[in-house]
This record gives structure tokens, sequence and C-alpha cells, in this order.
């Protein structure tokens, strides 16, 4: 079930764009838009995880965190374009989990997002990935093919997750970057290069060959 | 010398008078020895009368100027001194009241052009940020090479902003920041992340060195001054740009370090690099220098008491250094 994240964001533009972003990365999204009603649609949606602008129309964000504080613990994350001390002084005495300013980077903000979901919601683990008969764990770093494992270093481990992630679709190269940069492996186009064939030499250590096509000018492929 | 010129009239009138006096006893047959006893009266008075008129005068003006010195802001000066002695004195006093009340409402005017000013300029920037927000929101639901050179793009202007908005600070210091324990790690991987697509575009190696420590300052201030130097990095850049971030551990600090291969900076302009609207060499050539950016760092560096060196050698590189206190007893209280 993916998580539910509720967007309390007054300008329609970046609300409209939030939750096309929210939503392409796996969560379900919903919109406070009668910012006089929040309250009611809140608990109509029943989010895991509030974004929260302080500049609204009617009632502020932080006025909002104390009510909704009375009757729910679910993280909440400031998104503002203030940036003063205050402001993130009074988030936090309110009860924000969170505090994001704006112009923030997407990345950052979907960090964010799963980390908070992470500690709130401590469920079982990454599951383990499949495809093609070969097992992704992430937890271990390990691969595994027809009963034969290998481990993996953390570069490689993260590569791989993001290609199972994207099982059957062709993933550009650009995007696979942006990803790894997302995850603090700064490594350019060259550099990725090797990374694939070191991949590729490890699984053809476990039997495991052609498994990650390249498609010329489009990028890779499982 | 100016006393003395202006009682050259007294004086001159004195010695006619003495003149007219002698000559007139003379004519009316008195002895001249009576004539020269009273000349020699009258002068006797009269130099006695001018010293220590001289005297006493000097006195009153070293006071005086000795008490202008002392005071700070000195267009105040008419509430502070003596009570006039004379007429024409109290006529100047009133000439310079009138030209310090002018002078106030003037400062006040002024004071508070400036405050509305720099409160448009904040109110500017927040409102500046809902449309740059939603503009990478829209690039990064529509990736394309396009959309990257649009965020590299956007980058800069989130930089300007945040210049502009930590300028317009800069000058009211009574905003407290928010000091709080936080990974050195956390904050230098949040600056590049904040810099993605500018370090990509311009082919930067990164390289993060292992940083465990953690230091008690203000996270927001600290992106704000990597964010500067990375985009330092980026605009004075070589040929094949690599930038590194490494931290060093000493007893009782720890230092991060900001290290690149780009052009460097003369050695001529090392000293002056954290002047406000300094450029240098490197900064006339791009063109797009402001001379701010190191500057506001250095003010942020001071307010957080944060350690900033720069060490550079022309056409090597440039190492930033910044260097944190562990304070005792903020781990000691938190055991």
């Amino acid at each position: 079930m993916p998580y539910k994240i509720l967007i309390v964001e007054d300008d329609p533009v970046i609300r409209q764009q939030l939750q096309l972003l929210l939503s392409g990365s796996g969560y379900e999204t919903g919109a406070v838009t009668d910012f006089g009603a929040a309250l009611s649609q809140l608990k109509a949606f029943a989010p895991h995880l509030i974004l929260l602008d302080i500049g609204l129309p009617g009632a502020s964000g932080f006025e909002l965190c104390s009510q909704i504080r009375a009757f729910s613990q679910v993280p909440i994350v400031f998104v503002t374009s203030s940036n003063t001390d205050l402001d993130e002084l009074n988030s936090i005495l309110l009860g924000g989990d969170a505090f994001i300013t704006k112009p923030y980077h997407p990345a950052i903000l979907l960090a964010k997002i799963a980390s908070l979901l992470r500690r709130a919601y401590p469920a079982a683990g990454e599951d383990a990935l499949c495809w093609k008969e070969a097992v992704l764990h992430p937890e271990s770093g390990r691969l595994e093919y027809q009963g034969q494992t290998v481990e993996l270093t953390r570069n490689e481990q993260k590569i791989l997750y993001y290609l199972f992630r994207h099982a059957g679709t062709i993933c550009s190269r650009a995007d696979l970057v942006d990803f790894l940069w997302d995850n603090q492996l700064y490594i350019d186009d060259n550099a990725l290069s090797v990374h694939i064939s070191r991949i590729r030499e490890k699984l053809a250590s476990i039997g495991l060959t052609d498994f990650i096509q390249t498609k010329h000018r489009q990028g890779y492929l499982i | 010398m100016k006393y003395w010129k202006d009682r050259l009239p007294a004086v001159l009138l004195n010695l006619l008078g003495l003149t007219a006096l002698s000559l007139f006893l003379l004519a009316s047959s008195s002895a001249a020895g009576t004539v020269l006893l009273i000349a020699a009266i009258w002068l006797g008075v009269l130099a006695a009368w001018l010293a220590v008129g001289c005297l006493l005068e000097r006195r009153r003006m070293d006071s005086l100027l000795s008490q202008a010195e002392q005071l700070e802001e000195r267009y105040l000066l008419p509430e502070v001194l003596p009570p006039p002695m004379t007429a024409e004195e109290s006529v100047y006093r009133r000439l310079m009241q009138m030209a310090e009340k002018s002078m106030l409402e003037k400062i006040a005017a002024v004071q508070r052009e400036n405050k509305a000013y720099r409160e448009y300029i904040e109110q500017w920037i927040h409102e500046i940020k809902t449309p740059i927000t939603a503009a990478k929101l829209l690039c990064e639901n529509n990736r394309s090479g396009q959309s990257r050179e649009m965020l590299a793009q956007l980058e800069s202007i989130t930089h300007y902003t945040e210049q502009a908005l930590y300028y317009a600070r800069s000058e009211h210091t009574e905003k407290d920041s928010l000091i709080r324990e936080i990974q050195l790690e956390d904050v230098v991987h949040q600056a590049i992340a904040e810099n993605k697509y500018l370090l990509r575009q311009q082919q930067v190696e990164i390289l993060v060195e292992e940083m465990p420590d953690v230091v008690y300052t203000d996270d927001k201030s600290l992106c704000f001054i990597l964010n500067q130097l990375i985009g330092n990095a980026v605009k004075y850049r070589s040929s094949s740009p690599r930038l590194r971030f490494a931290a060093q551990t000493e007893p009782g600090q720890v230092h991060l370090l900001v290290e690149d291969n780009g052009l460097g900076i003369p050695a001529a302009d090392l000293p002056r690099v954290f002047e406000k609207g300094f450029t240098g060499q490197n900064g006339r050539a791009v063109h797009s220098s402001t001379g701010i950016g190191l500057y506001l760092c250095k003010q942020l560096c001071e307010k957080l008491d944060i350690g900033l060196e720069i060490h550079s050698r022309e056409g090597t590189g440039t190492t930033v250094r910044l260097t944190f206190t562990v304070n005792d007893y903020i781990t000691g209280v938190q055991g």
C-alpha cells in the first residue's frame, strides 16, 4: 500500500507539480483546495505525512499545525519560503518534524519525506527486489541468482537498485547519474560506464550474462 | 593670533583715546610727568584686561573643544554645550540648534526609507522563491537535456537570491541564529545536492572524504557559506575542475576544508578578498563578480564564531578552511 501524502499549499502550480512529483515517486497524494475546511479534508484523507506551507490564506500553517497536533501525531513537514530562524523555531515548538525552505531541490524534499516515513512507520525493512530470477537484497548488499550470491559494493548496489526499481524500462544514463548524485555518489558519465562494466563482470561470475543491456543513445535496460 | 586680531579695533581705539587725552592735557599745560603717569596707568590696565581676557577665553574654548571631541555623535553638540554667555553666542547657539534639528529630521527620513527598502527586498525575496520552486518542480517533472540546463540556471538564480537575502539581513544583526548539533557530512552533502545541476553541467569532479565530526552551529548559514564557496569554485574553475571536501580534527577544533583546483587568487588580491565589493583580478576577468559572496561569508563566520581562512596559489587552486570550536562544556552537559 503506498503512503498517502497531503499537500497543503496555496500556489496552484506548485501544488500540481508536487502532486506529479510525489505520485511519480510512488506516493498517493491529496491536496487541500478549500483552506477553510482544511481540517475536515485532512481527516477524510487520513495521510501518512503532511506537507504544510506556512503562508496560507486564512489560518496560517502554524495554526493548522497546532490544530492537527491536537488529534494526530502524523509527521508534518513545513515547506515555506520564509526562512527566518523564528519561523523555524516556531515550527519545532508546534510539533513540526522538518522544516524545508523554498526554493528546495525536489530530490532533497523526497529524501526528507522518505526518511521521515521510515522513522514514523518502521515497517519491515526494504524488501528484496526480484527480476528475471535475480534477487537483489538491499539490506545485505548481495545479489542472488540460481543459488549463487555475489557481494556488491555500496556504489554497485545503488546502481543496481535503481535498475531493479525501473526493471523492464530503459533508464537513461542522465537519470541514473541524477539518482546516484541524490544518493551522495558523485560520479560522471565515464565513471558510470566503469561501474557498469564491473557490475557486468560480477554478474557473469555467477552465470548471469547479458543481464544489463545497453540501449544505444538511450541508456540501460534490465 | 586670531584672538588678537579680533581685539585690534579695541586696542587701536584705546591708543587713539590715550593720544587724544595726552595731546589735550599737554595743550592745557599739564606737566609732562603727570601725562606720562596717566598714560602708563591706562596702558597697564589695558594690558591686564587683555591678558586676563585672553587666558579665560582660551580656557573656555579649550574645554568646549574637548567636550566636542569626547562626544560620539557630534551633531548633538548644541544639546550638551554650556549655556551661552553673550548675546552673540545665544544667536549662534540658536543657529546650531536649527542645523541640528534639520539634520536629525533628514537622518530619520533616510533611516525610514532604508528600513522600508530593506523590508521590501526581504519581502520580494520571499515572493520570488515561490516561482523559483515552481520552476524547479516543473523541470524535475519534465526531465530532458534542456530542463537540466534550466535547473543549473535556477541554481545560479537561487545563489544570487540567497546572497541578496543575507545581504539585506547582514546590516541588522539582531536576528539570532539557531545553533544546534549537526553532522558536518550532512551539511556538505546538502550543499552539493543544492548545486547538483550546476556541478554536473560544468563536469566538476567531487570528492567527499569521511567526516565523522559533529559541530555546533547554524546549519542554514553554514549551508549558505558552502553554497557561496561552491559557486566560486564553479565560477573560477580550471579546465578539469575538481572539488574536494575534507575534515581535520584537532583537540578542541574541527576544520572543514573546501579545496578546488581552479584559477587561484593572485597573492596581491588575497588579503582583500573578504572586503565588501572587492572583485580583484579574477572578478574583473569573469565580469559577473559582485564582491559580496566572500564578504557575507566572513560576516556570518564572525557572527557564528567560525574561523575562516583562505589559502590560494595562482594557477593551482584555492583552499578555504572553516574552523569550528568544539566546546567542551556543550558536550559535557549533554554527557
